[in-house]
């Protein structure tokens, strides 16, 4: 017989080590992000019988065989999906929620109504210097309102323009990185703690950049990872070796757009993909506010120019200005307002070119246009909130399910200690009845 | 097997009780704000109405305002067509005075020097002004509404309507009378004013005709014509502010309805807010125990 007590129970003790050194890797990695359970694999070693000793016992112990790794690649695949998805809808709505704020916030419809409002006093004295001041005055608060609301926009625009750059950094810092870890992989033995290492660093990259675009990756043979951007059929963003730089340009209105070297491509998901639709409703809210501003200088000025001033000349326009940005008072006194209709002596009291003016205002559909403007914007807000709420929701159940397959149990380390550390003392026995078995041989006289 | 690793297990705890505290944070904010929409984008359409509902509210307030001032000045106006009234009595009393025939030419002339001073007096009732400033008789004028001219004949000044004032909802009411409208009438000898009639009866008595007092006699129907029509016009006026009592009214019971479907659509309902909050409260006190029973359950702490 070919086997040997002594070293059998040295492997098996080495065996032990290994185990309790993997549980207790796995305890102090518990919290640790994109870590992914180990559990070490053991296989018998034993000789094959020679000839002449076929039915020969010929047992070498055990052997550590390597380290799994407890990933699964669907479920990672699935949260990277959803992850992105989610991502995407929560900064989408964040957009969307910042310009509801800047709309709401600027108490445009408040001054429009409290515009309207003067004006309708005005009626009761059209010569009365106060209530023309008045009027003038809620008229500069308007325009400073539609100033604000603009501005607000254009904060927003920046903003989204400055994530999207930093995004856009991130993304080629982390296909760089990929790219390197790629060229590791291939020249790490299969089952090592280096070459799991490494995996778990491929599976946080990958993960680190589906939170900024939607990653398809595809994992060769020899574990290193190809990643396309833009859906399945897009270009390939990181191959082997070699990452290709993602570039982003701003087009003259604000909105961005995106390419993989010299190809264009269209993001889906990911917060660049968030940052680009989010410029989109930026920009057309954006006109939308200009064309409320816009009608409301045409009516105005229209209006103005049908009538005569306090002092019976011709009115002057009201506001100055095309565009909610650039909207002004033009009139530097209540004077100006155009209250009389065209050929009234000065000083009358005549209201006909104010009932013009306000029934203009209200031919343009100021009020309903600035009310249609805030509710498309807030149920879009709304539509947002709920997928947003849905989409967490699922990326939440797909981390979860990802994380009880590969994340660390306590408890199950807690007994894996215990099992090895008995197998351990096992060893160490059987380590002593073979010390015993020689002491009995060498005790023969 | 399913097993649960002990991420997944905090993973989990946290996003259940995030949930539950950001539910507790909505319902406490709708409690102390006694708003139940922080955003628009919170019920759209409840917003979209609240806004129309706000800027409604505000246009009520001005049509009020406008309707207290339509109303002082025809009340202001009311109390001067009284005033004309009292006076043309005096008139036609003078003239019954002058229709007796038994009168000295002195006696005549007297009673034209009085006709004569009530004639101004009645000129300037006739301009007399708004709450404002402005001519109560005369129209849109920026001037007076009666001037003099140079043959001491009054003349009108002023516009040949008043201005309507809006009352709300697309109701309007005239803001008062212009002096034609209840000072011309027409007399036996075609269309003439109460300022001719007083100022030919005072030169008729101050001896410009042949029989003073046939002149007095016949001015006697005339003046009855001229009661007739600012008596008529006071009518006029008592209709408007009825009109602009009816509107007020109505304004006030369109308020109320306002505020109550403002309250419906964006109010916080108190006690289902506070039941609901109660509920959140218990639930997550719950799961925050269990969470903390589950935590403390470790092998570790058994394994000796």
């Amino acid at each position: 017989m070919s086997s040997d007590l002594l070293s059998i129970a040295a492997s098996g003790v080495r065996a032990a080590r290994a185990a309790l050194d993997v549980s207790s890797q796995n305890i102090a990695n518990a919290a640790t992000e994109g870590y992914v359970r180990r559990t070490i694999r053991l296989s018998e070693m034993a000789g094959a019988g020679s000839y002449g000793r076929i039915s020969d016992l010929s047992l070498s112990g055990v052997r550590v065989d390597g380290l799994t790794r407890n990933a699964d690649s669907f479920r990672q695949a699935e949260a990277r999906r959803t992850g992105s998805d989610a991502r995407r809808a929560g900064v989408e709505l964040q957009a969307y929620q910042n310009v509801e704020a800047a709309l709401e916030q600027a108490r445009l419809y408040p001054a429009l109504t409290a515009f309207e409002a003067s004006l309708q006093r005005l009626t009761t004295d059209p010569v009365n210097p106060s209530l023309r001041s008045a009027v003038l005055e809620d008229a500069r608060t308007l325009a400073r309102t539609f100033n604000i609301a603009a501005q607000g926009l254009d904060t927003i625009a920046a903003g989204l323009q400055f994530d999207a750059t930093a995004g856009t950094a991130q993304v080629n810092l982390l296909a760089a990185q990929l790219a390197r870890v790629n060229v590791q992989l291939v020249r790490t033995v299969p089952g090592t703690s280096d070459q799991v290492a490494l995996l778990d660093q491929r599976d946080t990259l990958l993960k680190g950049l589906s939170d900024y675009v939607d990653v398809s990756a595809s994992i060769a043979a020899d574990q290193s990872v190809a990643v396309r951007i833009g859906g399945a059929a897009g270009p390939q963003l990181v191959s082997g070796s070699t990452a290709t730089s993602l570039s982003m340009a701003t087009a003259a209105d604000g909105t961005l757009s995106f390419a993989l070297g010299a190809s264009p491509v269209t993001l889906a998901a990911g917060s660049l993909a968030a940052a680009a639709q989010g410029l989109v409703m930026v920009r057309d809210s954006h006109n939308q506010l200009d064309s409320v501003a816009a009608a409301l200088i045409a009516a105005a000025n229209t209006a103005q120019g049908g009538g005569v001033a306090l002092d019976g000349s011709p009115g002057a326009p009201l506001f100055s200005g095309t565009t909610a940005a650039t909207i002004g008072l033009a009139l530097a006194s209540g004077a100006g307002l155009a209250t009389a209709p065209a050929g009234a002596p000065a000083g009358s009291r005549d209201p006909a070119n104010l009932t013009a003016l306000r029934g203009a205002l209200a031919s343009a559909d100021i009020t309903g246009q600035t009310n249609g403007l805030l509710f498309d914007v807030s149920s879009a807000t709304r539509g947002r909130k709920l997928t947003s709420e849905a989409l967490d929701a699922i990326a939440g159940a797909a981390r979860l399910s990802l994380n009880r397959q590969a994340g660390v149990d306590l408890d199950e380390e807690a007994i894996n200690l215990v099992r090895y550390q008995q197998a351990f003392q096992a060893c160490g026995k059987a380590i002593q009845v073979a010390a015993d078995l020689f002491d009995t041989l060498l005790a023969i006289r | 097997m399913t097993t649960v690793s002990t991420s997944a297990f905090y993973d989990r705890s946290n996003l259940d009780m995030a949930a539950l505290r950001a539910r507790a944070n909505n319902l406490q904010a709708a409690i102390s704000s006694g708003q139940r929409l922080g955003a628009g984008s919170d019920d759209p359409v409840a917003a979209a109405r609240i806004r129309t509902l706000t800027r409604l509210d505000s246009f009520a307030e001005v049509d009020t305002a406008v309707a207290g001032r339509a109303s002082a000045d025809l009340m202001l106006a009311d109390q001067t067509l009284s005033h004309f009234t009292g006076s043309l009595i005096r008139v036609k009393e003078l003239a019954v005075q002058a229709a007796n025939g038994i009168l000295t030419a002195g006696q005549r002339a007297g009673i034209a020097t009085e006709l004569g001073q009530i004639g101004s007096e009645l000129v300037r009732l006739a301009n007399t002004r708004d709450s404002a400033g402005h001519a109560l008789f005369g129209g849109n004028t920026a001037g007076a509404a009666y001037t003099l001219d140079a043959s001491g004949n009054s003349v009108y000044a002023g516009t040949a309507s008043a201005s309507d004032l809006p009352l709300g909802d697309g109701q309007t009411v005239t803001r008062g009378l212009t002096g034609p409208e209840f000072l011309n009438f027409t007399g036996p000898s075609g269309a003439t004013n109460l300022f001719a009639l007083v100022k030919s009866l005072s030169d008729a008595l101050a001896g410009a005709v042949p029989d003073p007092a046939q002149a007095a006699r016949d001015a006697l129907g005339t003046l009855d014509t001229a009661l007739e029509t600012i008596t008529n016009q006071q009518t006029v006026i008592g209709a408007r502010l009825n009109w602009i009592d009816l509107n007020i009214e109505r304004q006030v019971q369109m308020s109320q309805q306002r505020s109550e479907e403002e309250a419906a659509v964006g109010g916080t309902d108190l006690s289902l807010t506070v039941s609901q909050l109660q509920q959140t409260m218990t639930v997550l006190e719950a799961s925050q125990a269990s969470f903390a029973r589950l935590a403390g359950l470790s092998l570790f702490t058994l394994l000796r």
